[in-house]
């Protein structure tokens, strides 16, 4: 999992097919997920419900909480965002 | 012969199903050991769930209900801890997980009563009610979320009161909170239905507990008066509706309350 957190290209790829498995989303492929594109609404059009899925299948994997609806309104804001706050929020861990 | 030994078996098989209908289920009971909680604590024990059961204060009670649990299943344990406490109720399931693995059903049983009338209703009164019914259900329901979320179900059964829609005198404080309960359940089941997660609350009307016992005669026959069945519950009519509620047969409700009154008028 370390090698996947350091190398962004593959973080992403791999917070994709978490979204699609997590979610159970149908018709979509990691291909078509837009690394900028926002995660909710008129991007994936993800909701608030998605989102407590996903808050739930990042701590369990990569162990880092979300604990309020501002810090993960900026977590999931793009496949991008996601990426920089799992690989911040592993720095720190590493830190403490 | 063989064809009725099939149907026997299947039979039997059908009722040992039914008994141990809970089998392997997780189940956390708040205020577990005295009336109502301990009967529905017992109830799910019963019927082959492991059964974690929550109290605050009352080590004798809590003795006796472990001694009553632990004769019924090895899966049991016993949780001293205030719901209304962040950290007691954040220990509580951790330590719940952290056996277990995960937590099926919650039940939000803990309650208190402080009668009084408004006039002479001080602070404390108001807030401990509010704080040990309402608040308590808050932390616990939010607190086991996520481990049902993960699993992608759950059961969460509160328990709300007629006090919630008719009021009653002396009770400002007790109506205000389990009409809390009430529209927080209708709320959150509205939150988490997608995820597999159902939130009812059952609604028992005048129950026979050590309180309905000790009332005088003239109070009782007019309680009694104001029930249909003209007769008090039993802590076990409110468990099964529990039980009901927390089954895979109640999979399509949610955010209902199920009054056990016996037609309460």
């Amino acid at each position: 999992m370390q090698e996947i957190i350091n190398n962004k290209g593959k973080l992403c790829e791999f917070l994709k097919k978490m979204i699609i498995e997590t979610l159970r989303l149908e018709d979509i492929i990691p291909g078509d997920i837009d690394n900028k594109a926002s995660l909710f609404r008129e991007g994936l059009g993800l909701d608030s419900i998605d989102a407590l899925e996903l808050v739930v299948a990042i701590e369990k994997i990569f162990n880092i909480i979300i604990e309020d609806e501002d810090v993960g309104k900026k977590a999931f804001a793009s496949i991008n965002a996601l990426a920089v706050f799992i690989q911040d929020g592993y720095q720190r861990a590493l830190k403490n | 012969m063989l064809w009725i030994f099939t149907l026997n078996f299947n039979f039997l098989s059908q009722i040992i199903d039914d008994l141990m209908e809970f089998k392997h289920r997780r189940v956390i009971v708040t205020g577990a050991t005295k009336g109502l909680g301990k009967a529905i604590a017992l109830s799910f024990a019963r019927k082959g769930a492991w059964v974690a059961a929550n109290y605050s204060s009352d080590d004798q009670s809590a003795a006796s209900t472990e001694s009553e649990l632990a004769s019924l299943t090895k899966k049991y344990l016993l949780l001293k801890a205030d719901v209304t406490s962040k950290d007691d109720v954040d220990k509580m399931i951790k330590s719940v997980v952290d056996q277990w693995e995960y937590v099926d059903i919650l039940v939000n049983n803990a309650g208190i009563i402080r009668d009084k009338l408004l006039m002479f209703l001080d602070e404390d009164d108001w807030d401990r009610v509010i704080d040990v019914n309402l608040k308590g259900t808050y932390l616990c329901s939010r607190t086991i979320l996520k481990t049902m979320i993960a699993r992608k179900f759950g059961r969460i059964i509160n328990i709300t009161s007629p006090s919630a829609f008719t009021g009653r005198a002396g009770q400002t404080n007790y109506s205000a909170s389990k009409g809390g309960i009430t529209s927080f359940t209708k709320s959150l089941s509205k939150e988490i239905a997608r995820l597999g997660i159902t939130v009812n609350a059952v609604s028992p009307g005048f129950i026979s507990t050590p309180m309905t016992e000790s009332l005088n005669q003239d109070i009782k026959c007019d309680l009694l008066n104001r029930i249909s069945m003209r007769r008090l519950g039993q802590p076990e009519d409110v468990a099964e509706a529990v039980l009901f509620l927390a089954s895979v047969k109640a999979g399509y409700i949610t955010g209902q309350v199920l009054a056990v009154d016996g037609g309460l008028i």
